[in-house]
């Protein structure tokens, strides 16, 4: 049985307290039961979640999804995002989660990594250290999201090819943004078209996509 | 909230017809295609995300003009229409780009109820993974799926024959689905009903080419094997008839045995996706094959949800019987890597049918897939839960008038139980079971029972019925004893049978 694990890596640092954490809140437990729904996830999807500020915590370990149970996310008044800290969290937790194929054993499929943020790392050394060691775990794909106009792209494309810019943490944004993810996580199910396989599906219109 | 109704008109020439659908902002969305509903809810608007070149749009107003029309005039026209296409009738055009009109899916095909456990999935669509699958039917998985939803093991044959039929009609039109999957096949095992959806992809070979290779888990292997190669590379294998018979093949072995003919313990490569694509291309190996167990599933490997249908021993795909038997070693073992020897749709629809001639009803009442097939031993019992049958079992085995006086088997059996009735089908080898059968020749002509403890056939219409051993007519109305060794000749007429009586589970 392979298993497609799943990364959230979410920013709870200060600046997301109030209306975007609630915004946050609403749109994953929306998104889980989208995959709850469906039963190709139900087959095959495991769920993890970190979250940064001054502290990185697994908020969810590695968990299949039909036993997937979204706690509520929160976060500080105030204090810094450490996303370089939580980068060095998921390298560890990949290198030890993921099954490796074997002789004798199938290997999960590789694993997909949503990283969503709405400033910029305050560890920025660290961050800039991991982002090799990232790159280097052979992820299936890597998107990161900054959210709000304050987020900042560049440091973020350092990392991935793929960045999602949402211009406000707003709940009818991270709603469509999450059914783009959801739909990201499905598309290994869709009709696949004769010409090169596309990795990720369209964005969803009302975000500005940076690829 | 109200959300804007958006006219659209159709593009064919002579058409002035418009329609109008919902833009919710959320459609739902398909590989290609955006869908919407009418504000009536009688059918869809699936719009392709992408403009269309001028081969797809021919295509598709082939397919709403001559090939609809084609299915309309022939017979059982309704039939297919009605109840085992979802066919695009007409297409529009919005913002430069292309949609079709496509009846809505009667409402037998949403869950009525979904998940036992929470209300989900109710009112969500049926789409087929959902019976597919082993774990939904698992008692113990937290998200399974109601009881009332499941059907018993009989609803899927019915299932089966109905999307077989779908592609055999298909094929007779000189079209191949191309992307045939679960996604594309709804099922409804309460009413026994299948609708193949998505028509819009068909492929002509040689006129209209493949726009999909197909959907993972039903791409046939030489797909597979060379999709790395340019579109117009000769060697690059694409969709076609033959890869459609290798997804009907999956399709009817995923919805009998809810597990992957080729997904099994073999592993062909470290890297999952070289691995994943080796194992159902270029390397494919049937689960069950018998002359190589490599790829034979280990249980120490798969998930708890999915036991028992993973266990290959406990469940081996020959309690399908011996037709379905032979026709999935053709698809899995000779037909895997040579298309060309894959069985065609319509041996599976006799073979489905046949199958069902040989099923028994379990007699354990909480058994959850209620019926079996006769597994051709002197003691049967159900593999589902292991029940033993109780009592004689008459077994029928059908002979046809090969010439004047010299009557040969027609592999054809029909197994016993009571109430079962018997057909014209099963009288007369004129007499075809398939879609075009009239409503008369859909009444029953007599019925088998249990009455003071003996097996009897009663005679509700024949003309010429007669106990052959015995040298006896049996006249409407009255009745025959089934014993072991009886010959009764079921009808005089030109093409009619004759049954041999044997008596299993004699103790």
């Amino acid at each position: 049985m392979r298993r497609l694990p799943v990364y959230f890596l979410l920013d709870t640092s200060g600046s997301m307290h109030g209306e975007p954490i609630q915004a946050l809140n609403n749109a994953l437990s929306g998104m889980i039961n989208t995959l709850r729904a469906d039963a190709q996830a139900l087959d095959s999807l495991w769920i993890s979640i970190l979250t940064f500020d001054r502290e990185v915590k697994e908020l969810m370990p590695l968990t299949e999804l039909v036993h997937f149970q979204l706690p509520e996310i929160i976060c500080p008044q105030s204090g810094p995002t450490h996303t370089g800290k939580c980068l060095e969290a998921l390298h560890e937790k990949i290198k030890v989660e993921i099954r490796r194929g074997n002789e004798t054993q199938k290997g999960d499929w590789k694993p997909l990594v949503f990283l969503f943020t709405d400033g910029k790392p305050s560890d920025i050394q660290l961050y800039r250290d991991m982002v090799p060691k990232i790159k280097s775990l052979d992820l299936g794909a890597l998107v990161g999201c900054a959210a709000g106009h304050l987020a900042d792209d560049t440091l973020l494309k350092e990392l991935t090819d793929t960045v999602v810019h949402l211009d406000s943490c707003d709940s009818t944004t991270l709603k469509t943004f999450f059914k783009w993810v959801s739909d990201t996580i499905e598309q290994g199910n869709k009709s696949q078209g004769t010409g090169e396989r596309v990795a990720l599906p369209d964005p969803p219109s009302e975000v500005i996509v940076v690829i | 909230m109200n959300h804007p109704i958006v006219t659209v008109k159709s593009i064919h020439p002579n058409s002035t017809a418009t329609y109008q659908y919902i833009d919710d902002g959320e459609p739902k969305r398909g590989g290609v295609k955006d869908v919407y509903f009418s504000p009536d809810r009688k059918y869809v608007v699936a719009i392709f995300r992408d403009k269309l070149d001028f081969n797809q749009k021919e295509r598709l107003k082939k397919i709403t003009t001559d090939y609809l029309n084609q299915i309309k005039q022939k017979d059982a026209g309704d039939y297919y229409l009605n109840e085992i296409y979802r066919w695009p009738t007409d297409i529009i055009e919005i913002n430069g780009r292309t949609g079709v009109i496509v009846p809505i899916y009667n409402e037998k095909f949403f869950f009525k109820k979904g998940y036992s456990s929470n209300e989900l999935i109710k009112g969500n669509e049926k789409n087929g993974k959902w019976f597919a699958t082993s774990k939904f039917r698992n008692n113990q998985f937290p998200l399974k799926l109601d009881a009332s939803e499941l059907g018993d093991w009989l609803s899927y044959f019915q299932i089966c024959v109905n999307i077989t039929r779908g592609v055999k009609k298909m094929h007779q039109m000189g079209l191949a689905h191309s992307d045939l999957s679960y996604n594309n096949v709804l099922v409804d095992p309460v009413t026994k009903a299948a609708n193949i959806i998505d028509l819009d992809g068909l492929v002509v070979h040689g006129v209209y080419p493949p726009e999909v290779v197909g959907t993972a888990d039903f791409i046939a292997p030489e797909v597979l094997a060379t999709k790395h190669l340019g579109k117009t590379d000769p060697n690059r294998k694409l969709p076609k008839r033959e890869t459609d018979l290798h997804a009907l093949a999956v399709l009817i072995y995923m919805y009998l045995l809810r597990r992957h003919p080729l997904k099994g313990g073999k592993v062909h490569d470290l890297d999952t996706e070289k691995d994943d694509l080796l194992s159902m291309g270029e390397k494919a190996l049937f689960i069950e094959n018998p002359s190589d167990p490599s790829n034979r599933p280990k249980l120490n490997q798969v998930s708890k949800w999915d036991l028992p249908w993973a266990d290959i021993d406990k469940l081996p795909y020959g309690i399908t019987g011996p037709y379905l038997k032979n026709l999935f070693d053709q698809a899995f073992i000779t037909g895997l890597h040579n298309p060309i020897l894959r069985p065609p749709a319509d041996l599976w629809e006799q073979a489905l049918l046949k199958t069902t001639d040989l099923m028994q009803p379990c007699r354990n009442p909480t058994c959850q897939e209620k019926w079996y097939v006769f597994d051709n031993t002197l003691s049967p019992m159900c593999p589902f839960c292991g029940t033993k049958h109780q009592g004689l079992l008459p077994v029928l085995d059908l002979y046809f008038e090969f010439k004047p006086t010299v009557w040969k088997p027609e592999n054809h059996r029909l197994m016993v139980y009571h109430n079962q009735y018997l057909f014209q089908w099963h009288v007369n080898r004129n007499v075809v079971r398939n879609e075009r059968l009239s409503a008369e020749e859909k009444v029953p002509v007599g019925y088998f029972t249990f009455h003071e403890g003996k097996w009897m056939l009663v005679n509700q219409k024949l003309n010429s019925l007669k106990d052959v051993s015995e040298g006896i007519d049996i006249s409407v109305g009255s009745m025959v004893e089934l014993s072991d060794g009886k010959k009764i000749l079921l009808s005089k007429e030109d093409g009619g049978r004759l049954i041999y009586v044997s008596m299993a589970n004699q103790v």
